[in-house]
C-alpha cells in the first residue's frame, strides 16, 4: 500500500514516516501543496495524508483540486484547527477523514487502516465492452484476456469512452470531460491519444473499428458479441496484477528491452517534462537572484574591491547554478555558468571584469529567456559523440572538452564495418559521429588498409542512419576523397590540425538542429543600446548575446557560438570592419552572417562594410521590427544554403 | 527489477527534487534525499538504501570526505557509492577510482536515465 503524505514539518515528516513504514506502508513525502499535486497526480496512491496548512497550496484547495480532477484516492487531513468549521471545510472539499494535531499515532494508523478498507470493499464495478474489460478499482485493462498498457490519458479515454458506451463522443466532449480547465490542448491531441488507443487495441486482437468514428460526430465503442468472463478474467488478474501493483498505472510490459519503461513512452516524458516546468517556475526567479551576486561582484572586481570571501562565494553561486540549470537541460546556461566558476577560481584583474559582466548578463538573459523548459532539452539524453579513430592521442584529447560541453563521447573499440562492434544493444545510439582519417604517406600499406576499413565503416552507418551528422577530421587537400565524403553524406571536414576544441565545435554544431532559437550576438560599445537590444528582439525568440568590449570578441564569439552576428562600426580600439576581417579570415567564422548597424549613412561607409564581408548593412535608428526582420530574412537563406 | 531505494545526498534541493522525481517515474524506484554529507550519512546508516548518489562539490563536508566518513562506518560501508560530478576528467577519474567508488555519473544527467545509468554501473 502506498501513501503520498504532504506536510512541510520536516520532524513531523520523519515521525509519521518511520511510523507508517513500520506497519509496511511505502510512504511518500512531499513538502508543499504544488508538490502534493505534482506526485498525487502522477503516482498511483492508496491514500493521500495531508496537512490543511501548507505552502504554495493549501490542503482545502489541494483536496478540492483531486476530487475535481476525478481522483477518488481516500484522503485524510491533518490539521492543527480542533474546530468544526475547519473539519466540515475539509470534509466538503472532499477530504474522507481527520485527525487534529496532536494526534495519537496508534489512532492515525488505525484510522488509515479503516480508509484503506473502506476502499477495498467497495469496489467499482468492471466496465466491459465485447472482449474489453476495465477495472476501475486497479485500472487493469485488457482485451480478450491480454492485458492492454495505456498511458493514463489513454485510460482515462477508454474509460470514458466505456462509461458512456451508448453516446458518441464528440471531441469537444472529450476536451472537456478528460482535460482540465487550465489546459488547452487541440483537437488533435484526442486524435492522436484515440489513433494510439486503437493501435494498442488492434496489437491485442480488437478489429481496427472496434473504436469507431462517427463523421462529423464523434466516437464510440463498436462491440462484437463478448466472450465469456470466465475466459478473460483469471489472465487479466495473473499477469497484471504483479506489474501494476509496483505503483504507477502506466505499466511496463514485459516485451520492453529496457526495464525503465516509462523512459520511452512519450507520456512518461511529458510528465516528466510538466514537473520540470512546475518546478523550474519557482526555481528560475532564485536563478535570477542568484545572477545578482554574479553581477555584483563583477562590478567589485571593475572597482577593484573584489575581496577573496566574495570571490569564493561567487564560484560558489556559479556553480550551484551550473548544477541545477544543467537538471533542467539548459546547456547554454549552464556552459556560461561554468565558465563563471572557472574564471572565478582564478586570479581576477579588474580588466577581466567586463567579460565577466558580459558572461554574467548573458547567463541572465538565457535563464530570462527559458520561460518555459521544452521537450528537446530533456528528452534527448546527453548527446553521444562517437569516435572512430585509431588515433588514441587524439581520442583522449577530445574528452575533457567534450565533457566541458555537455557531450559523452564513445571511442569505437576498433575500426570494423560491422555494425555490431561499434553498436552494442545495450548503449545508447550515437547522435553524431566522427571519423579520423589517420595522417601519414598514401603508400603506407598500414594505412591504407586502416583508412578502407574507415570507408566501409563510414558507408555502413550512412546506410544504417542516414540522418546521422558524420563529421571527418582528415587530409583535405585531395578532391578525390573530400568528393567521397560528401557523397558518402559527411557534413563537415576539418584538417587534422584541428585542435579539440575545434573538432567538439563542429559536433555541437551539427547537434544543433534548426529548431533550436537563433543565436544573435551583437557587439557594440553603446551600453543604453545593448540594454535595449534584447527587449527589442524578444518577441521573435532570439537568443540574444550582447558584448560591449570588442577586445572579448573572440572569447565571448567562442562561448555564445551565435547563428548571426551584428556589428557597430565605430567602436573603441578595434572598430567593426576589423572584426569582420578577423572574422572573414576564420575558416571557422566565414560564413557566420553578419549585419553591420550604424549611426554612419554614407554611401562609403556601407561599401566599406560589403567589402570586409558584410551580408548586410542597417542605419540607426532602427525599429526593433525592422532589424528582426532583416535578421530573420538572413537565417532562412543561411539554412536553405545549409539545407 | 526490483524496486531499489536510492539515496541522493546533494546540497542543491532542485536537483534532490527533480532527481526524486525523475527515478520515480522512470523506475518506480524510492528515493532518500539529503542536503549534506553529514545528514546523507545518518539517513544512510538509518534507511540503509541499495546505492548512495554523492554530489562531489559541497560546502563543508565535500562529497570526497563523506565518501570517506560512509567507509568508516562498517555498517554502511558496503552500500555503493556514485559520484555525481559536473568535472570528471581523465586524472579526477582515476582519483575517484582509486578512492574505491563505484562509478561517476557526469552533471547534466537527465534524471530519467538515471535508474538505466545506476543499473550499468552496478551491473543490477
Amino acid at each position: 500500500m502506498k501513501i503520498l503524505l504532504v506536510e512541510d514539518d520536516e520532524s513531523l515528516i520523519a515521525l509519521l514516516t518511520r511510523s507508517l513504514v513500520a506497519q509496511r506502508y511505502v510512504v511518500d513525502a512531499v513538502k508543499d501543496g504544488e508538490m502534493g499535486w505534482s506526485y498525487g497526480s502522477t503516482f498511483e496512491y492508496d491514500l493521500i495524508l495531508m496537512d490543511l496548512m501548507l505552502p504554495k497550496l493549501d490542503g482545502i484547495s489541494l483536496c478540492q483540486r483531486f476530487r475535481a480532477e476525478g481522483y477518488t484516492t481516500p484522503i485524510m487531513l491533518l490539521t492543527a484547527q480542533d474546530n468544526s468549521t475547519a473539519k466540515v471545510q475539509g470534509l466538503d472539499a472532499g477530504a474522507d477523514d481527520y485527525v487534529v494535531k496532536p494526534f495519537d499515532q496508534a489512532e492515525l494508523i488505525a484510522r488509515i487502516r479503516a480508509l484503506l478498507r473502506r476502499g477495498s470493499t467497495q469496489p467499482f464495478p468492471l466496465l466491459t465492452c465485447g472482449d474489453l474489460l476495465l477495472d476501475p478499482s486497479t485500472c487493469e485493462v485488457s482485451y480478450d484476456g491480454q492485458p492492454l498498457i495505456l498511458t493514463t490519458k489513454e485510460y482515462e479515454l477508454l474509460e470514458l469512452l466505456l462509461r458512456d458506451s451508448q453516446h458518441v463522443l464528440s471531441t469537444d466532449e472529450i476536451l472537456d470531460r478528460l482535460w482540465s480547465s487550465e489546459k488547452f490542448p487541440s483537437e488533435a491531441t484526442v486524435r492522436s491519444h484515440i489513433r494510439r488507443l486503437r493501435h494498442k487495441l488492434v496489437a491485442a486482437g480488437a478489429p481496427s473499428d472496434f473504436i469507431a468514428t462517427l463523421h462529423g460526430r464523434g466516437y464510440y465503442l463498436k462491440a462484437l458479441e463478448p466472450k465469456t468472463e470466465e475466459a478473460t478474467m483469471p489472465h487479466l488478474k495473473g499477469d497484471l496484477a504483479g506489474d501494476l501493483a509496483g505503483g504507477l498505472a502506466i505499466a511496463s510490459t514485459s516485451s520492453e528491452t529496457s526495464p525503465f519503461f516509462p523512459i520511452s513512452q512519450p507520456d512518461s516524458q511529458r510528465q516528466y517534462l510538466t514537473f520540470l516546468n512546475e518546478t523550474w517556475a519557482t526555481t528560475q526567479p532564485k536563478c535570477l537572484a542568484q545572477t545578482e551576486i554574479l553581477l555584483q561582484a563583477a562590478a567589485e572586481l571593475q572597482g577593484d574591491r573584489l575581496s577573496h570571501p566574495q570571490q569564493v562565494q561567487a564560484q560558489q553561486v556559479a556553480h550551484k547554478l551550473a548544477g541545477t540549470l544543467g537538471v533542467f537541460g539548459l546547456t547554454q546556461a549552464m556552459h556560461l555558468s561554468r565558465q563563471l566558476e572557472h574564471w572565478l577560481g582564478e586570479t581576477l584583474h579588474p580588466k577581466q571584469a567586463e567579460l565577466m559582466q558580459t558572461l554574467a548578463i548573458a547567463l541572465q538573459q538565457e535563464i530570462k529567456n527559458n520561460r518555459t523548459i521544452q521537450a528537446p532539452q530533456i528528452v534527448g539524453r546527453v548527446p553521444l559523440l562517437l569516435v572512430v579513430s585509431t588515433d588514441a592521442k587524439f581520442n583522449q584529447s577530445l574528452m575533457p572538452v567534450a565533457i566541458d560541453r555537455g557531450i559523452h563521447i564513445r571511442i569505437a573499440p576498433e575500426i570494423a564495418p560491422e555494425i555490431a562492434s561499434l553498436e552494442p544493444a545495450e548503449e545508447q545510439s550515437p547522435d553524431v559521429i566522427l571519423f579520423r582519417f589517420p595522417d601519414g604517406s598514401p603508400k603506407d600499406p598500414d594505412r591504407c588498409s586502416t583508412i578502407d576499413d574507415l570507408w566501409k565503416t563510414l558507408q555502413t552507418w550512412v546506410h544504417r542512419h542516414p540522418a546521422l551528422p558524420i563529421l571527418v577530421v582528415g587530409d583535405r587537400s585531395e578532391l578525390s576523397d573530400r568528393l567521397k565524403i560528401v557523397r558518402s553524406g559527411g557534413k563537415l571536414f576539418l584538417e587534422p590540425s584541428a585542435v579539440p576544441d575545434q573538432v567538439i565545435s563542429a559536433a555541437v554544431r551539427l547537434l544543433r538542429g534548426s529548431d533550436s532559437p537563433a543565436r544573435v550576438m551583437i557587439v557594440d560599445d553603446d551600453q543604453n543600446w545593448l540594454r535595449m537590444l534584447p527587449t527589442l528582439l524578444k518577441p521573435w525568440g532570439f537568443k540574444v548575446t550582447t558584448l560591449a568590449d570588442p577586445q572579448q570578441f573572440l572569447t565571448v564569439l567562442q562561448s555564445v557560438m551565435p547563428d548571426l552576428l551584428v556589428l557597430d562600426v565605430n567602436m573603441p580600439q578595434v572598430n567593426g570592419f576589423e572584426l569582420c576581417q578577423i572574422l572573414r579570415s576564420d575558416p571557422d567564422w566565414q560564413r557566420l552572417p553578419v549585419l553591420f548597424l550604424s549611426v554612419l549613412t554614407d554611401a562609403a561607409s556601407q561599401n566599406q562594410a560589403f567589402t570586409v564581408g558584410a551580408d548586410d548593412y542597417l542605419c540607426k535608428p532602427i525599429m526593433g521590427v525592422e532589424l528582426a526582420n532583416r535578421i530573420l530574412r538572413r537565417l532562412q537563406r543561411v539554412r536553405a544554403w545549409a539545407g | 527489477m526490483l524496486s531499489k531505494r536510492v539515496l541522493i545526498i546533494d546540497d542543491e534541493e532542485t536537483i534532490q527534487t527533480v532527481v526524486q522525481f525523475g527515478i520515480k517515474l522512470a523506475a518506480g524506484w524510492e528515493v532518500l534525499t539529503a542536503s549534506s554529507g553529514l545528514k546523507g550519512i545518518e539517513t544512510a546508516q538509518a534507511e540503509q538504501p541499495d546505492v548512495i548518489l554523492l554530489d562531489v562539490m559541497m560546502p563543508d563536508m565535500d562529497g570526497i570526505a563523506t565518501f570517506k566518513e560512509l567507509q568508516a562506518h562498517p555498517e554502511v560501508q558496503k552500500i555503493p557509492v556514485i559520484l555525481l560530478t559536473a568535472k570528471a576528467q581523465t586524472a579526477e577519474r582515476r582519483q575517484f577510482n582509486d578512492l574505491g567508488v563505484s562509478g561517476v555519473i557526469t552533471k547534466p544527467f537527465n534524471s530519467l536515465d538515471l535508474p538505466e545509468q545506476i543499473s550499468r554501473i552496478l551491473h543490477w
